[in-house]
């Protein structure tokens, strides 16, 4: 990251952007990236175990031993996601400036933002609202606990359309551009996560097999390609940005 | 998406541009959720987490139409804030940053945060809406009401790093906001970070009604607001001055090259 690093411009000099300073946006915004997901990670898997999900199938009573066995965990994970979560905001608007850059400018990379400034609600952060109500009360009435666990994990693997809208508008994006600021093969990558999509619907109809929300093609399958995906993009971003020249003029 | 810059052909007649009806629409606006804010009987002192849920319910069979009414308000008006944060969102635009990605990244953590406050004002209005429904479903919607509008905001901090950061890498002689604006950002931003806690402690200042998640979270976000509307109004009246038919953006950038 040499590019970054070096800030030895005055602010006060004029006009141009100070030498070392090319670019110094974009590169502290594709960091945001890898300590976004990092901290995802961190939540998801290891503090609040929602990735890999508990089962669709546990009795009212194993809920709340869930609960119970996960409670603090839940606690720190939730509230820091609660923090951290604007980070995804960050890398989103990297994404999109990135996308401004293509033949195909603007209308994709204003779609990508939209998309995903949606899907971070019901797709993120209701999972965490709703665990943390669940373990904000141990005491509250067991079955609204089962609802609030149902909740968080449904809009979580559930909240399929915003992602669908959202990967379709980049995968279009990349496979229409002709200034190939991502190669071709991240826009067919987009399509496997397009599929992912559509193979976790039958979410809302299973409690067991594949395709439930723990299922070996609703969860794992699409996990796999989920990470697969971003780890992807997160270098291809990297890569575009190092690419890209520092006098470049985007046009808004 | 982003408010049009002033008309070319207008010149420089002032007044009525995007920018500043954006401005005096946030001054309207945050008149009426002040006074919803006073309105709300759960505020004045804020509902504590510790209540039980009977005491939860009698407090919306008691309160319910200065709940409804308050929170109907909140409805209305809390979102039209947005133009004034589209306004930043411009500002940010036009400083010479070495490129425009901050402002996006504003746009998109504005966009969410708003929806949150959306959100937060449903559970609320919900719980109102028939405050003789079981008293565990009323504390239920009472805490998401309360843990939504309270906890998440990292949407906050995002947006107010990102502006923080545009200012300081804005390198011209004249930056289009004073430096001071970035540190009082992260300032704001900083003081706001604890009020995380509120999503999992029942008391104390971190606690959804204490000193520090809800006054001093409260506080701050409005005085902040305040700040940043004199902010933006001398940067309009400046820009109006300078580039009187516009050569709007990416402005500074394609200037200094």
């Amino acid at each position: 990251m040499t590019h970054a690093q070096t800030d030895t411009a005055s602010a006060d000099q004029p006009v141009t952007v100070g030498a070392g300073r090319e670019k110094l946006d974009l590169w502290i915004c594709w960091w945001v990236l890898p300590v976004f997901y990092t901290f995802f990670g961190l939540i998801f898997v290891l503090l609040a175990h929602v990735m890999p999900p508990p089962s669709p199938e546990l009795s009212v009573s194993q809920i709340l031993a869930f609960f119970h066995a996960h409670g603090t965990t839940i606690k720190v994970g939730f509230a820091l996601l609660m923090g951290v979560i604007g980070l995804g905001s960050i890398s989103n608007g990297l994404v999109a400036y990135q996308m401004k850059r293509m033949s195909v400018r603007p209308v994709f990379a204003y779609g990508y933002i939209a998309t995903l400034a949606v899907g971070a609600i019901p797709g993120c952060l209701f999972c965490a609202i709703f665990f943390l109500v669940a373990v904000f009360r141990p005491d509250r009435n067991p079955h609204l606990i089962a609802l609030s666990y149902d909740t968080a994990l449904l809009t979580f693997v559930g909240s399929l359309g915003c992602f669908l809208a959202n990967y379709c508008v980049f995968t279009l994006a990349v496979l229409l551009d002709k200034n190939r600021v991502f190669p071709r093969w991240l826009g067919y990558m987009g399509v496997w996560q397009i599929i992912t999509e559509l193979l976790a619907a039958p979410v809302f109809i299973f409690k067991k097999g594949p395709f439930a929300w723990n299922g070996a093609i609703a969860f794992y399958e699409g996990t796999v390609i989920f990470v697969v995906f971003l780890t992807c993009l997160i270098l291809q971003v990297r890569k575009a940005i190092g690419n890209q020249p520092a006098d470049e003029l985007v046009p808004d | 998406m982003l408010p049009p810059a002033s008309d070319p052909s207008r010149g420089d007649r002032p007044t009525f541009d995007a920018q500043s009806v954006s401005l005096w629409l946030a001054v309207v606006f945050g008149v009426f959720l002040l006074i919803a804010f006073i309105l709300f009987p759960g505020f004045f002192p804020p509902m504590s987490p510790g209540m039980s849920a009977s005491e939860v319910t009698k407090f919306y069979v008691r309160h319910s139409t200065m709940i409804r009414t308050s929170m109907i308000i909140f409805n209305l008006c809390g979102i039209m804030l947005l133009p004034f944060f589209m306004v930043i969102v411009y500002q940010m635009k036009r400083m010479a940053t070495p490129t425009q990605v901050l402002g996006y990244c504003y746009l998109s953590a504005a966009a969410t945060g708003a929806t949150l406050f959306a959100i937060a004002d449903l559970f609320w209005l919900i719980a109102a809406f028939r405050p003789d429904r079981d008293p565990q479903l009323i504390m239920l919607l009472n805490d998401l009401a309360w843990i939504t509008f309270t906890a998440p905001v990292g949407m906050i901090i995002a947006q107010n790093l990102c502006l923080g950061l545009a200012v300081l890498l804005d390198s011209q002689p004249r930056p289009i906001f004073p430096r001071w604006v970035a540190y009082f950002s992260f300032g704001v931003a900083l003081v706001m970070a604890p009020s995380v806690c509120a999503a999992v402690v029942q008391s104390g200042p971190l606690a959804w009604n204490g000193l520090v998640s809800f006054w001093l979270r409260i506080i701050s976000y409005a005085l902040f607001l305040v700040v940043m509307f004199f902010v933006l109004q001398s940067a309009i009246k400046r820009q109006r001055k300078e580039q009187p038919v516009s050569a709007i953006t990416p402005g500074a950038v394609a200037a200094a090259r």
